[in-house]
């Protein structure tokens, strides 16, 4: 008799202490949400290295009772991680050892596309404000319209962290989706003719301008605005290591093992924040809507200021290029050329493209500096 | 976390998009900085103009190296892919420009 009632306490407890005894409907929601996150980062390859691991490490943060934020252990390493702003730097790092700022050091004009790009960061950011957010979640939201994931991430995490989630989802998945967003926004703000435009070859840049380049400006953004100086401050080391000539072996670490690392714990842990909890509330409809109107925004900041910059250069600066003004690095310059070959077959803009989209990914810092020194 | 300086989304948006704009052509203002005073530059440029009176003393002749219009640099560099590619008796024999854009094209937009 003692035997069966200890069979059937101990299998009670067994029972109680299941992830199915502390299933919710919450859970199996947000588990097929990341399933059909799954999918679309395998079957239609949107931004794949990124969605992937991000869709999986929602599943599991969906199963009860796994103790990953209240235990030590590879979870709560990886969380440790997103929460102190170590990953997205580390990310730059690996960012700036892939970019090549000679189409922007060349044609240091087109700085000024990168930064009206980020008008979308701010229109996001009223939107939010007017749909009730409060000034830190609107800021965090905003920054979506920046098109840079770990620069969106570094600032929700001091603006926002409930909205972690969200925001990552929200700003990776529309990044994969720029080739679908910005042309017809393109091609509404522009007229055939700007789309013809052919532009002049860029004037070569000295090894020495390359170099000088990141050291300068690190220096100068961090005094400017301390709050990104480590995220800046990665970014052009991970440039002087592509510049110096001297570093191969820790550029190379730094653009493909380290990145591919970093990435895998950075999009991991951006799953793992999304529990049903934080992530099945109504706010997440309207951060996703915002993050739409921020790229769109974005997009059309930049085409408009393109057009300005091609009538004060009589027609030499084609108005497709503004819209690499958001970051999305390579993928918007990427569509710029794209748009172009399409008016104008044999017109190259991909390099001309390069240099507004290496400024947007500072301007988005930038704009997230801004922020973090006035809102936070 | 102190308090915010505004609340006003509009003066947020303004006063950040200044701050962004500002920044950035400050960072302009620096590479054409770097541009002027970039010590390495000028050795370049000079190089540049000796060789012109060396081409006046000794014509280059005219070297039988550009087929139907094709840039003789083009054909180095075909020459010079095949050549890689291992194919160490081969010879290039003829290099003729294709009015079709397909191969073009997907060679500039395939990864």
């Amino acid at each position: 008799m003692e035997l069966i009632n200890a069979f059937s306490v101990s299998l009670q407890a067994v029972w109680t202490d299941s992830g199915f005894y502390n299933f919710t409907a919450g859970n199996a929601i947000m588990i097929l949400v990341g399933l059909v996150l799954l999918y679309l980062a395998i079957v239609k390859e949107f931004e794949p290295l990124l969605l992937g691991p991000i869709a999986f490490g929602c599943v599991l943060a969906n199963f009860p009772n796994t103790g990953f934020m209240e235990e030590p252990g590879l979870m709560q390493a990886i969380h440790y991680g997103i929460a102190n702003e170590i990953f997205p730097p580390l990310i730059f790092l690996g960012i700036g050892a892939m970019t090549d700022f000679g189409p922007l050091l060349a044609r240091p004009s087109t700085l000024l596309l990168g930064a009206a790009a980020q008008i979308g960061v701010f229109i996001a950011l009223v939107g939010a404000m007017l749909l009730g957010f409060n000034v830190q979640e609107a800021g965090a939201i905003g920054i979506i319209g920046g098109a840079d994931g770990p620069t969106a991430i570094y600032l929700t995490i001091q603006m926002a962290p409930h909205l972690l989630g969200a925001i990552a989802v929200a700003a990776y998945s529309y990044m994969s989706l720029v080739p679908l967003i910005q042309p017809p926004v393109m091609k509404l703000l522009t007229t055939q003719k700007e789309r013809e435009i052919v532009m002049e070859q860029l004037r070569p840049v000295t090894k020495f301008e390359r170099l000088c380049f990141p050291i300068v400006s690190a220096i100068l953004i961090s005094l400017l605005l301390p709050p990104i100086a480590s995220l800046l401050g990665m970014l052009m080391l991970g440039n002087i290591f592509r510049e110096s000539g001297v570093m191969d072996r820790l550029s190379d670490t730094a653009q493909n093992s380290l990145c591919n690392i970093v990435t895998i714990f950075l999009a991991t842990g951006t799953g793992l924040t999304m529990t049903a909890e934080s992530f099945l509330v109504p706010q997440t409809l309207l951060i996703i809507f915002l993050g739409l109107v921020a790229f769109i925004a974005g997009t059309a900041g930049g085409v408009i200021f393109g057009k300005i910059m091609c009538r004060l250069s009589g027609w030499k600066i084609n108005p497709l290029i503004g819209s690499a003004g958001v970051s999305a690095v390579p993928m918007a310059a990427r569509v710029s050329q794209v748009v172009g070959m399409k008016a104008k077959p044999g017109n190259y803009l991909l390099m001309h493209a390069m240099g507004p989209n290496v400024a947007g990914v500072i301007g988005t810092a930038v704009a997230a500096g801004t922020m973090l020194a006035m809102l936070k | 976390m102190s308090q915010p300086v505004t609340t006003n989304p509009f003066i947020i948006m303004l006063i950040n998009m200044t701050v962004v704009f500002l920044v950035l052509i400050a960072l302009g203002l620096v590479i054409r900085l770097i541009h002027v005073f970039d010590p390495t530059a000028k050795k370049e440029e000079k190089p540049a103009q000796a060789p012109a009176p060396v081409q006046e003393a000794e014509p280059v002749p005219e070297l039988p190296n550009s087929y139907d219009g094709v840039d003789p640099e083009i054909i180095a560099v075909i020459a010079a892919a095949v050549a890689s590619m291992g194919g160490g008796s081969l010879k290039v024999r003829a290099v003729r420009p294709l009015e079709r854009e397909g191969w073009k094209q997907s060679g500039r937009l395939g990864r």
